[in-house]
């Protein structure tokens, strides 16, 4: 393409760029510019209270006093704390089944969503409503449905002459956790379905035109082509999930307040009611941050399996 | 200003500053400058006229004789220490708050010393009630100003009692078992909050254990004493009161559920401060009519008690001007002023004040006196010994609650006489 062949070519006129200008276009100082603002804003709302919980963790801090270096013996003091390893049980047991619960569920979800059938976008935009409507709002509603004596539930086990009084949903120590879990997938439910089905679009139809050509049955397809394909978004939002069922709060905030008897009491919440209803504000931090090792070794754990094959 | 400045060496001119500095806080403080706002931090009242009265009235009537302008900042129920605590590890938020249970002592150092007009308010209002100093003296100082008791005490259904027989409400918690197990069978089950609440459960369960002889702490506020052959005793009452009068569900309650159930006509007997009679007369007449209110029952000891649940006003060190601060509680605890606001709430804070003891506002419905006479057996949580940072965390951790519920589950009571104890020897451990 010289001059010559096409003299009508288009030639830019050279410009005069500044050396500022010049600078900022470089693509390694271009990169750095676009990654400072989210770094600074994740250094200021998440890392300094990050480091300050840490530095809560190791003090002896009253609530309204100057706090007292103490080292590891608020850690100690939880261990000590037969409260304590009750919570962290609750917790792995609440986090284990929602999170089961809601990628079986949501999968299934997905699966039933991505076919076609009438008002398609109308029923998929409804699927989001637990998602949406805020915690404790939903929440508050499910107080109601769980009430022995008002639940649709309980009145329809009553009405049948199946159970007299009912079970109490919220009183049990086994029923209170496991009503917490079924509201819990009832709520994260959308956010595994809308997501996996989002992957499941990115499917390509020929996959499976192909598996069905080489005699791949509906199992086999599923297995074989959806399943592979799909790992890598079930990896994210089961993460995404662990960690907000990990650290739950509100929804045991509002239907037990880890009653009854600590039944229901997780991280957070006992964190919480250390902290502020009881005023050691350095043990609470120190509750909450017993989460992180945890966590971390589950997340890790979870994508050293989940690791989609490079290749 | 600008010429001296300019003439001026650099050790001058910060001279100059640092004495027109000090001579502006010297002058300010001489003219006292009135603020033009103040603010007064407190928890959404269960009794809306409550709060409406001092937005409407009170805060107006101040703004007209003083010029300042009161913002009443309400924050939903349960949420104030979460605010109380913000405020005062900020340092910044408002001027005055509302505070509970044994935040005085929790908040100590963020709080103003009120001795001098807690003396004052006293003397005109005719003395204070002896045992509310157990919740607002720290160290010997007022560090809140008491408003009034919210009181826990039984309420009842006097058709439901009557029709087993029981005309006045029993006097001992073992005839309040025995009405309790008749009234059972006619289906009309009682339902005490067992759950992890805010108040409904220590508001019995406190009161339980002391008229049984039990306690937390030893007044030395170090020993753990609460492994007692009394504590035994209240346990097994309450495994044995929970079994036959009650259902599973209050082991999951918290403070909404009783007032729900016992307005559902589910249960006969709660333990719960007025609202519940409050509401019932607006919005059930039916039920209002037949709710009954009567002090906590007394324990083998020959004694009731009653848990102390007082609101009480404390001013932030951090207030911007804490003499206008001190100057408006004043006011508001006059007679003349606060009359009005403990009016509009019928009696749900019972006054700590001797002078209202007699007040009308007793008379205007006999049935809340209880709850006037119930303020002299009434103690904060982890009474006898004196209020601490570990008891605000036993109550935190429902280290009390927890011990009769899991009796009432059906865990031993040796069992959760030690659980207790071990978290006590814990909390209370010298630091």
């Amino acid at each position: 393409m010289s001059s010559t062949t096409l003299p009508a070519v288009y030639v830019p006129k050279p410009r005069r760029i500044s050396g500022v200008r010049r600078w900022t276009e470089r693509e390694d100082v271009f990169s750095w510019l676009m990654i400072i603002p989210p770094v600074v804003f994740l250094l200021l709302l998440v890392g300094y209270p990050f480091v300050y919980g840490i530095w809560l963790s190791l003090e002896n801090r009253p609530v309204a006093q100057a706090g007292k270096f103490v080292g590891l013996a608020n850690f100690i003091a939880d261990f000590h704390d037969p409260v304590f390893w009750q919570v962290v049980q609750n917790t792995f047991v609440y986090t284990f089944f929602a999170t089961v619960l809601k990628m079986v569920g949501g999968l299934g979800l997905a699966l039933v969503m991505n076919q076609d059938f009438r008002f398609k976008n109308t029923i998929r935009a409804l699927m989001l409503l637990p998602f949406i409507v805020p915690t404790v709002l939903s929440t508050i509603a499910w107080m109601w449905i769980l009430d022995p004596a008002f639940a649709p539930v309980n009145w329809f086990l009553r009405w049948s002459g199946i159970a007299n009084p009912g079970p109490s949903w919220l009183g049990n120590p086994h029923l209170a956790m496991m009503s917490l879990i079924i509201v819990n997938v009832w709520r994260g439910l959308p956010f595994y379905g809308i997501t996996l089905m989002a992957g499941l679009q990115t499917i390509s139809p020929e996959l499976y035109e192909a598996a069905t050509i080489d005699g791949a049955s509906t199992w086999d397809r599923f297995v074989y082509v959806t399943l592979p394909l799909l790992k890598p978004v079930i990896f994210i939002v089961t993460m995404f999930s662990v960690i907000f069922t990990f650290a739950d709060f509100q929804l045991v905030y509002v239907l037990t307040r880890g009653g009854p008897a600590n039944a229901t009491h997780l991280f957070a919440t006992y964190a919480f009611d250390v902290a502020m209803g009881g005023g050691q504000l350095g043990m609470g931090a120190s509750i909450a941050l017993a989460m992180l090792p945890p966590l971390a070794l589950i997340i890790i754990a979870m994508s050293l399996y989940m690791k989609p094959n490079k290749s | 200003m600008a010429n001296i400045i300019r003439a001026a060496s650099r050790r001058d001119v910060l001279s100059i500053t640092a004495i027109s500095a000090m001579g502006g806080l010297l002058g300010a403080a001489r003219a006292h400058a009135a603020p033009k706002s103040m603010t007064l931090m407190h928890e959404s009242s269960f009794i809306p006229p409550y709060d409406a009265y001092m937005k409407t009235t009170l805060a107006q009537a101040y703004e007209k004789a003083t010029g300042i302008k009161i913002n009443y900042d309400t924050v939903s129920v349960g949420s104030l220490q979460t605010r109380v605590t913000t405020a005062a590890e900020t340092g910044s938020g408002p001027d005055l708050t509302c505070v509970a249970f044994n935040w005085p002592y929790l908040f100590d150092e963020k709080l103003v010393d009120l001795s001098d007009i807690a003396e004052e308010i006293g003397k005109k209002g005719g003395g204070w009630h002896e045992n509310i100093k157990e919740a607002v003296v720290v160290n010997g100082k007022w560090k809140a100003i008491p408003f009034g008791n919210i009181g826990q005490l039984m309420n009842y259904r006097i058709d439901w009692f009557n029709e087993v027989g029981v005309k006045d409400f029993p006097e001992t918690w073992d005839e309040l078992l025995e009405a309790g197990i008749k009234l059972k069978k006619n289906d009309h089950p009682f339902g005490f909050e067992l759950g992890h609440g805010f108040g409904d459960n220590h508001g019995w369960l406190y009161p339980l254990l002391w008229s049984f002889g039990g306690r937390e702490v030893d007044t030395d506020g170090k020993t753990v004493a609460i492994d007692s052959a009394e504590t035994a005793r209240a346990v097994d009452f309450c495994r044995n009161f929970y079994e036959k009068t009650m259902f599973e569900d209050v082991l999951g309650w918290t403070d909404v559920s009783n007032n729900k159930a016992f307005l559902a006509e589910q249960i006969s007997c709660t333990n719960n401060a007025e609202s519940i009679l409050f509401v019932a007369k607006k919005d059930f007449p039916d039920i209002g009519k037949v709710t009954g209110q009567a002090q906590n029952p007394k324990g083998p000891t020959g004694q009731r008690f009653h848990i102390l649940n007082p609101w009480s006003h404390s001013v932030f060190t951090y207030a911007q001007d804490v003499k206008a601060a001190k100057d408006f509680l004043v006011w508001l605890m006059d007679p003349k002023q606060v009359a009005g606001w403990y009016d509009v709430a019928v009696s749900y804070y019972a006054p700590f004040l001797n002078m209202f003891d007699q007040s009308p506002m007793w008379t205007a419905e006999p049935r809340n006196l209880p709850y006037r006479d119930s303020l002299a057996t009434s103690h904060l949580p982890g009474w006898p010994a004196p209020i601490s940072r570990p008891q605000s965390e036993s109550v935190a951790k429902y280290v009390v609650v927890d011990m009769f519920a899991k009796a009432c589950a059906g865990k031993s009571t040796k069992e959760v006489i030690a659980d207790a104890k071990a978290q006590l020897t814990q909390i209370f451990k010298p630091a």
